[in-house]
């Protein structure tokens, strides 16, 4: 039992490569769907109730089902409806309706626990709803839940793994194309998870420090 | 003679009653507030001092009566008439209520820019010159959680007072303030007295409402139950309930 | 060209059901033994265990499912043991549940105030009564919420053992999609399956967040 580095890593380029639509998947669904969280937790406590139950139905199919199952169904599902997507496309879009309905309950909880007086401070200086929305309650809230949506969309990131499935040529993909090239499995899928490793703890570290400095500054 | 026409009150309530599910808390409120008058309500907990106060910028909303600002009935559902009314009517809370992930100038900001749709060179000359008002000057870039509570009180006057508000509502401005601080947001709204502006404070001070104040206003169990200047009212009170309450202070 | 009703698809689907819900049984049971292990190894100030089983903790939050699938399917038969797609996936949803229950659970001890050790030290209880009389049944009241929230993670980790080759639903999903070309009407009945059996529990894990822990 030999585990031979040289010959996977041989093989930065199609790592490299993979790495880099990972980072970019990554790069559009957190902040999309981070946004679309945002949307869905603010229908949920302001909407109209036909809107409240949408949004709650949405959130609760995503939430008990697997990711896996979510992407198929947008990649080979879809199709039927006459809707086609590519890889990458379908991937970004699971990411995204995935990613928003955890989002949409992490912000909620920020939401709820504003202090209300915040919000009578805000009415009394004439601000309107909007206004106090994103001007007021917004930035400290996700504040308060930065920690949990940051983790979560680290999930969303490792999650994404499961897109090399449908061939999106992220760094699984990549991982499986080495293995089965230098039939160094072992050595190929150790590398790839040291690269994720990796990656979430540069992600992490990168939102801790950019939450603060351009969203709720502090 | 001739008849000068009464002036309008600035803030005119007649027979408002509050109720929250069951149990009443106002119960019937007569009060007319003239411009640049300091009006002081005294009254224990529960005596619905606070409630009134609320109910005159909208955070209350009540059953029955009339409330009348510069001239204009109170619509509490109606949005566009609310954010008129809070242009006019300033509030100050117990507990500040700064906004924590804005500096204390940018807090003083905010308002005018979004509301008045003030251009930000402006706002920041008018949250200058309003923080050197109440002392503050220096701390314009701090953050309200590098303040004292005294401090963060005086910066919430100070926003309060960029929306250049007719009348201001202080409800119990130094309550939750260490009692070393009370007296340098008293000066604050001393001086604001002073030059002229109408304020209707709830508050438990009462030496500053002695001083201050043009009219105290004693509130019992719902209902206006003394009101009068503050000599009058402090060393002789007519009715036992108000008797009874000064000499529980 | 065969024609598939729908009753043939739902009937071949739910006799795949049965594997997802043994598998999740086996890492749940399993991930929950380990899982306890681990707790009371870090508790106890074992010399080395905090760091060994926080560095186990950060791999299996850090890293994909997917590729802790791959490298335990792989690394088994790289150790000369003979596995089985269920054997490879038993394993490793087992240490991956252990890592997150280990995780859950421990945040429940740590939230009983340091009071209830001291008292339950004062009146001379070793560690391991301190742990069994006063602690786990305290932190057993606040992990039952959470855990059962983690079993729905379990269900839908499940499915990816299916990337490794065992028929569980979604692998049966994927070969009747195949077969039929009905993609939308197959995988919309594994959805609706995950979700019958994952919405049960989540409704009731938020029931018993309410009543066990109404101060939250």
């Amino acid at each position: 039992m030999s585990l031979d580095f040289l010959v996977v890593l041989a093989q930065w380029p199609m790592l490299l490569k993979g790495l880099a639509l990972t980072v970019l998947l990554t790069a559009i669904a957190a902040p999309v769907g981070s946004g679309l969280g945002i949307a869905c937790a603010w229908a949920r406590l302001h909407g109209p109730s036909w809107l409240r139950v949408l949004v709650g139905s949405y959130v609760e199919l995503i939430r008990n089902t697997p990711f896996i199952i979510q992407l198929f169904f947008i990649f080979f599902g879809l199709p039927a409806l006459g809707v086609k997507l590519s890889a990458e496309t379908a991937s970004i879009l699971a990411m995204v309706l995935n990613l928003g309905a955890y989002a949409c309950e992490i912000v909620r909880a920020g939401i709820e626990s504003t202090p209300p007086g915040q919000i009578e401070a805000a009415k009394s200086l004439a601000l309107n709803r909007w206004q106090i929305f994103f001007r007021v309650v917004l930035p400290p809230s996700l504040a308060r839940v930065w920690p949990a949506l940051v983790s979560q969309i680290i999930i969303v990131m490792l999650g994404s793994a499961v897109c090399g499935q449908i061939s999106t040529e992220e760094i699984s993909y990549a991982a499986n194309l080495i293995s089965s090239r230098t039939f160094r499995s072992m050595e190929s899928y150790i590398l790839v998870t040291l690269v994720y490793l990796g990656f979430a703890v540069l992600l992490r570290q990168t939102l801790n420090w950019a939450g603060p400095r351009f969203i709720f500054g502090r | 003679m001739t008849t000068t026409p009464k002036t309008i009150p600035l803030v005119d309530i007649r027979g408002l009653r509050k109720r929250y599910g069951t149990n009443e808390v106002l119960k019937g409120i007569d009060l007319q507030i003239e411009r640049r008058e300091v009006v002081c309500i005294i009254g224990k907990s529960g005596s619905g001092k606070s409630t009134l106060l609320r109910c005159i910028n909208g955070l209350e909303e009540f059953q029955e009566g009339a409330l009348t600002v510069h001239g204009q009935p109170l619509k509490i559902h109606d949005p566009h008439a609310m954010r008129e009314l809070r242009q006019n009517v300033g509030m100050i809370f117990q507990s500040f209520n700064l906004f924590p992930h804005l500096t204390v100038g940018q807090n003083v900001m905010l308002a005018p820019m979004l509301v008045k749709a003030l251009p930000k060179p402006e706002a920041r000359q008018r949250a200058e010159k309003l923080l050197a008002r109440v002392g503050l000057a220096e701390k314009f870039d701090y953050r309200p959680d590098q303040l004292s509570g005294g401090q963060q009180q005086r910066v919430a006057i100070a926003r309060a007072l960029a929306m250049d508000p007719e009348v201001l509502l202080c409800d119990e401005v130094t309550s939750a303030l260490d009692p070393e601080l009370v007296g340098e947001v008293l000066q604050v709204v001393e001086d604001l007295a002073g030059q002229g502006m109408t304020l209707v404070l709830v508050t438990h001070e009462m030496n500053f409402a002695r001083k201050v104040s043009d009219r105290v206003v004693f509130m019992h169990q719902g209902k206006v139950h003394e009101m009068g200047p503050p000599e009058a009212l402090f060393s002789r009170p007519q009715t036992p309930e108000l008797q009874q309450f000064l000499s529980a202070l | 060209m065969v024609d598939f009703s729908l009753w043939d698809i739902v009937r071949n689907l739910l006799l795949a059901l049965r594997w997802t819900v043994a598998l999740s049984l086996i890492a749940f049971v399993g991930g929950g033994l380990v899982g306890l292990a681990l707790l009371v190894a870090r508790l106890s100030k074992l010399p080395g265990a905090a760091p060994a089983v926080a560095l186990y903790v950060q791999i299996f939050q850090g890293t994909p499912l997917l590729m802790q699938l791959f490298l335990t399917y792989f690394g088994l038969s790289m150790l000369g043991i003979d596995t089985s797609a269920l054997f490879a996936a038993s394993v490793c949803l087992t240490l991956y549940a252990s890592a997150y229950f280990t995780e859950i659970w421990r945040g429940c001890v740590l939230s009983i105030p340091r009071g209830q050790w001291e008292a339950a030290s004062s009146l001379a209880m070793n560690f391991r009564e301190q742990l069994r009389y006063i602690i786990l049944p305290q932190a057993t009241r606040m992990a039952i919420a959470p855990t059962v929230g983690f079993l729905i993670q379990i269900i839908k980790g499940t499915a990816l053992a299916s990337v490794i080759g065992f028929v569980e639903i979604t692998k049966a999903g994927q070969m009747i999609a195949n077969a039929t070309y009905e993609p939308f009407l197959v995988y919309g009945c594994v959805g609706l399956m995950y979700f019958a059996l994952c919405f049960p529990l989540s409704v009731w894990s938020r029931r018993l967040e309410r009543k066990l822990n109404p101060l939250r």
